[in-house]
């Protein structure tokens, strides 16, 4: 037991390690990217001053304010440093902080991508284990066309389609915005707009907000329960195999009761690791879902900045991201070692 | 001696099969995917759309060169790229417009077919690039090991930690709009999954008989890792290809919904759904055919990489 205790502790410290070093190379990718494509001071002065009109002045103060003359060492050093400091500069176009601006928004893109994440996860898990459990029949059939063309269509399709079904043509859900506009928000206290909304006790609020919030949740959980579908197809397949099933079987036990005791626990392993991978595609579906529901998160806010050059944001939106799911894959990480009691612990 | 023992021990009919029998393992493959409904559809979809886009991009490119752009249209019931007309906008779908009319009055099947060559293009090149960059890194971490693996592996998982959608658009914005800066940009993005996917099968594969033996005869390493590590590595990167080509083509097509990529007039499907959708469910055909047609080509793909992966992993049995 003692064993086990300081194998995992070795082990929590190796992937701390892991992430960290990955996080430095992050930043050191982006960077280089940058470096790259903007190889001279001047053309990134020119980004951070993010309008076509300037003069020779201003370039000069913007390369002496930022530094874009040092040794590109120093630079990386001190982007690095910026960058764990959460200092992106000026917003080009809102001129704040670009850190201010993402505080305001990340919660906003979080807290639906985590609740449609984890609808994915249910709808992918019940639609695979009843797959496999009806293996070759009808019902196999059936949910692997709909997984098949979910997975095919284009998000912006799925999203479009939805918006006019339920909210045009059936008129039972809004089609834009995040809450009804009319409202007045509650006081933001952690950011996040469902948990504020019920600190303050705001409830007609927190309805409108659960009611704007069904068509994109939907949709991003639709796009992407295929993939979860498929791998929990084959991951039960394998496990119905098992003698442990036939044995569950001989003893007795109803089908509902060894789909969901036995072949469920043992099946649910791969879709965690799984999960944390289709975080990135949850966020990267939020930028196009935020777009044509207008539901002002990040994804909005960077689709925003592309339309209008917005260089500081964007770079610091990717970096964000790839930050957050550097911190998914390591909480999945951690969650596969204590599901999984023959995962090895290196 | 311990390794000629095991070199020795290894050295079954399976190991030895496996190395070099690979033609008639490819042919028994194409033999059961013959005979699977799903993987019928699916080349049948991926025939249509390679042929097509080879026949109408060569046709395209020869007109470029003989400055007679006219010639990419030949095939075509009507010009793609006509200018604005107010009398054929926004014609619903009948005998001389099979798909209906846009806005601007361009036939929409001619756009579509314009557009293909590009998409197959944008597939091909990425997916080829990623699995040339993909395997010489995979392959290299996965067999020397060490320092190499941990820092090959580790520059991996910061390119896999950024979605790829949402590096593509930081890219192609500091390259600046366009075809090329989003086919530079997914190029860049698209090869750590098949580092990680090489890395796994040259690890599988490393210790095996023939890999063994072949180095202990003083084959050549450059042999080695390309004969007997890639070859044998390539037949579920080859599954996981044939899903990613239709994985290239949304991305694609998604960002020409954002407005990265292909600039008007020339069409694209991802911007012809995106422009269509202002007009829906009014002119439902002016966004419902492009999307269908990235829908089907992308089903086409998946069906045939979901076979193949049945076939190779030996799930073929239902």
């Amino acid at each position: 037991m003692k064993r086990m205790q300081s194998n995992f502790i070795f082990f929590l410290i190796r992937r701390i390690i892991n992430a960290l070093v990955t996080l430095v190379l992050l930043v050191l990718l982006v960077f280089v990217l940058i470096h790259v494509i903007l190889p001279t001071p001047q053309a990134m002065a020119k980004v951070y001053i993010g309008s076509q009109h300037y003069t020779t002045a201003e370039l000069n103060s913007v390369i002496e304010r930022y530094g874009l003359n040092e040794p590109l060492y120093v630079q990386f050093f001190k982007y690095v440093i910026d960058v764990f400091t959460g200092n992106f500069g000026l917003d080009s176009l809102y001129k704040v902080p670009e850190m201010q601006l993402l505080d305001k928004f990340i919660p906003i893109t979080l807290e639906f991508v985590l609740i449609a994440i984890a609808l994915q996860v249910v709808i992918g898990v019940f639609a695979g284990g009843f797959a496999a459990m009806y293996r070759g029949q009808v019902p196999d059939w059936i949910i692997k066309v709909l997984y098949l063309v979910a997975w095919a269509a284009p998000v912006f399709l799925l999203a479009t389609l939805m918006q006019f079904a339920f909210a045009y043509d059936l008129k039972v859900l809004p089609a834009l915005n995040m809450a009804n506009p009319v409202l007045v928000p509650p006081k933001p206290i952690t950011g996040y707009p469902l948990i504020d909304a019920a600190i303050e006790g705001d409830w007609t609020y927190f309805d409108s907000l659960l009611t704007h919030m069904v068509l994109p949740v939907l949709a991003i959980a639709i796009a992407g329960f295929g993939l979860t579908t498929r791998i929990m197809r084959s991951s039960a397949v394998e496990v119905f195999d098992k003698d442990y099933v036939k044995l569950a079987y001989m003893k007795g036990l109803s089908n509902g009761k060894v789909l969901f005791g036995t072949v469920f626990r043992n099946a649910l392993i791969p879709i965690v690791t799984l999960t944390a991978i289709q975080f990135g595609f949850a966020v990267s579906g939020a930028v196009v879902i935020e777009d044509v529901f207008l539901y002002k998160g990040m994804g909005f806010f960077l689709y925003q900045s592309v339309t209008s050059m917005d260089y500081v944001a964007i770079i610091a939106t990717t970096i964000i991201v790839g930050i957050s799911v550097i911190i998914a894959n390591f909480a999945a990480d951690l969650l596969y070692a204590v599901v999984d009691p023959r995962g090895k612990l290196e | 001696m311990d390794i000629i023992k095991k070199a020795l021990g290894f050295r079954g009919d399976v190991d030895a099969q496996a190395s070099t029998n690979r033609s008639s393992q490819n042919l028994s493959t194409f033999y059961y995917l013959r005979h699977k409904k799903e993987a019928i559809v699916g080349m049948t979809i991926i025939t249509v759309f390679v042929v097509w886009s080879v026949i109408e991009g060569s046709l395209q490119l020869i007109g470029d060169y003989l400055r007679k752009p006219s010639l990419g249209w030949v095939l075509l019931p009507h010009d793609p790229i006509a200018s604005p007309n107010i009398a054929t906008s926004l014609l619903p779908p009948s005998l001389s417009y099979p798909l209906g009319t846009n806005f601007e009055g361009q036939d929409i099947l001619s756009r579509l077919m314009y557009a293909a060559p590009k998409d197959a293009m944008a597939a091909f090149l990425v997916v080829v690039s990623a699995v040339i960059v993909g395997g010489l890194l995979g392959i290299a971490a996965g067999y020397y090991g060490g320092w190499i693996d941990e820092i090959l592996m580790r520059l991996t998982d910061a390119f896999l930690a950024i979605p790829g959608l949402i590096l593509a658009i930081a890219l192609s914005i500091l390259i600046g709009p366009g075809f090329n800066s989003v086919l530079i940009s997914l190029t860049i993005i698209w090869w750590p999954v098949y580092a990680r996917l090489f890395r796994g099968q040259t690890l599988t594969l490393k210790y095996r008989g023939f890999v063994e033996i072949s180095r202990l005869f003083g084959v050549s390493e450059f042999k080695v890792l390309f004969k007997h590590i890639f070859m044998n590595a390539v037949d579920p990167i080859i599954a996981y290809m044939a899903l990613d080509f239709g994985t290239v083509i949304l991305t694609y097509s998604t960002l020409a919904f954002l407005g990265i990529g292909v600039q008007p007039p020339y069409p694209e499907w991802g911007s012809m759904a995106s422009n269509g959708l202002s007009f829906f469910p009014r002119a439902w055909w002016y966004t419902f055919f492009p999307s269908l047609t990235i829908l089907l080509v992308v089903i086409g793909f998946i069906l045939f990489g979901d076979s193949f992966q049945d076939v190779i992993s030996g799930r073929v049995v239902d």
